[in-house]
């Protein structure tokens, strides 16, 4: 697929074609404005491509008509750099919002929200406010958060941006046991440290193109 | 539960921007009492055109030296005229009984005329009082005949009035109409961009498009209807201190304003405060949050 951003010179993706199996954990790694956030875009139906076909669990995207977008997002975590919690929230108020808004019963919430606390381990710690939470336990709740509903695809743009190296290796652990329910897991990162231990699929793109896609790759 | 997260999030909306969700208040309101007024005022000229007319006449003042053959020949033509309903002849006699009892208040004028000085004349109805005008050029040359004169003319005029005043309260209506439209847009966006982490959470997690614009939409409504409830305050208060007060000595002009008018006006400004309020939320909604 090619997309390109009106007033952009030359396009962000060009001719890209990837695929990803259900159960995956794919690295997408590359410089700064080499298109990897487009991907992520164009698989959260943000942005669509000008050429060719986004198609997630076996619905073509691109033509999706965007009254449909929400109840497709419902089957898509998110994880982002900046966590993007709201601060006037708990922990535990987080990730029921994302529930709740979504047409779930508070008796669900109570029941699901400690339980995906506890996985991501924040056990104890579900009424501290974000501003309360270090860092790496706000992204540990933003992964809760992307995860309380089961998604089948988990996009991380860049989680541990932010975060220092023993903190990032925690959420990547975490991310991988959330791998492992058989979520499939596509992460942007600039972080060589964490693709050369995770020994996972690495695909670099560089201006717009694919350039490498490895089965179990480093950094390069 | 969803109904009840709206319905909170709708009043911490109207509370959070206090002085605007005022500011659109009222100028909702000031907007829906132009417009209900002019909507009694639609109401109470009809209501008066059909009691006036009526009860109207043409008066055709004959000369004084008016011969009997003259006015028998008239008398025979109005009555089989199709334009005529009713004819009433009034001679100089039946005409000072009339004139004394119109100015009994002045004797001095009364004593100053004669039954003979006044003119006899026809009062005529007519079928249909706006044709009033083919009477005059049938009759105006007639032998005998002095003076033709229309009441409906004078109505006429205070119609015009009534309608100009009208038209007046409809053009406010829409000048503050818009001034409200662009607070209504005004308050929405600023609501939109304090909720805006909760707005692109919601997004993300794939809350649906109404659940996202519900509470924005009915904060607007309920700042619309709150309007439209003030307009009725006011018009109720309108009817109490200026029709029922100071007017009141106009009240054999103007007929009365009732309770039932004011109530059937209401509904229909209800519905333009609510509707107003929420197509230009939503479509406010659409530009800003592209939902």
């Amino acid at each position: 697929m090619t997309k390109t951003y009106p007033k952009a010179s030359r396009p962000s993706l060009d001719n890209v074609s990837v695929s990803i199996e259900k159960g995956e954990f794919v690295f997408f790694i590359g410089p700064s404005g080499s298109g990897k956030s487009t991907i992520i875009k164009m698989l959260l139906h943000e942005v669509s491509p000008n050429k060719g076909r986004v198609v997630v669990n076996g619905k073509d995207v691109t033509s999706m008509r965007s009254w449909k977008r929400p109840h497709f997002r419902r089957s898509i975590g998110c994880v982002f750099q900046d966590f993007r919690l709201l601060p006037n929230r708990t922990a535990y108020e987080n990730v029921a919002f994302a529930l709740e808004v979504i047409g779930k019963t508070k008796a669900v919430a109570r029941r699901v929200v400690p339980e995906v606390l506890e996985l991501v381990g924040l056990g104890g710690k579900e009424h501290r406010y974000p501003h309360e939470l270090s860092g790496g336990e706000q992204q540990r709740v933003a992964v809760a958060r992307a995860f309380v509903n089961r998604p089948l695809i988990l996009l991380a743009d860049e989680p541990t941006g932010n975060l220092d190296p023993d903190t990032s290796i925690e959420i990547m652990r975490l991310l991988d046991r959330i791998n492992r329910t058989g979520t499939t897991v596509v992460m942007v990162t600039h972080d060589s440290n964490i693709v050369n231990q995770m020994r996972r699929r690495v695909i670099e793109i560089e201006s717009g193109r694919i350039v490498r896609d490895q089965a179990r790759g480093v950094y390069g | 539960m969803r109904m009840k997260y709206v319905l909170s999030e709708v009043l911490v909306g109207l509370w959070r921007n206090v002085t605007m969700t005022i500011a659109m208040i009222i100028t909702m309101a000031v907007s829906l009492t132009m417009l209900g007024a002019s909507g009694l005022m639609y109401r109470q000229v009809d209501d008066m055109k059909d009691l006036y007319y009526k009860n109207i006449q043409v008066s055709i003042f004959l000369t004084q030296e008016v011969s009997e053959q003259q006015r028998t020949d008239l008398d025979a033509k109005l009555k089989s005229d199709p334009l005529v309903k009713e004819v009433l002849y009034v001679n100089k006699d039946e005409a000072y009984k009339r004139f004394k009892e119109m100015y009994q208040d002045a004797p001095d004028l009364v004593n100053a005329v004669k039954p003979d000085q006044l003119p006899e004349s026809f009062r005529i109805k007519l079928n249909n009082p706006e044709q009033y005008k083919d009477i005059y050029d049938q009759y105006k040359d007639t032998e005998g005949v002095d003076e033709i004169v229309d009441q409906s003319r004078l109505l006429d005029k205070i119609f015009d009035i009534l309608t100009a005043i009208q038209n007046i309260a409809l053009a406010a209506a829409i000048v503050m109409a818009i001034a409200a439209l662009l607070l209504v847009a005004n308050t929405i966006q600023v609501a939109a961009y304090s909720k805006r982490r909760e707005v692109a959470v919601m997004k993300l997690v794939g809350a649906s498009n109404w659940f996202i614009q519900a509470p924005f939409v009915l904060e607007a409504v309920v700042a619309g209807l709150i309007g439209a409830l003030l307009g009725l305050v006011a018009l109720i208060l309108a009817k109490y201190l200026l029709f029922d007060g100071s007017l009141e000595a106009l009240q054999g002009l103007l007929s009365p304003v009732s309770w039932g008018d004011i109530l059937f006006v209401f509904p229909f400004m209800a519905v333009v405060g609510g509707l107003v309020s929420a197509v230009t939320a939503w479509v406010t909604l659409r530009f800003y949050l592209r939902v």
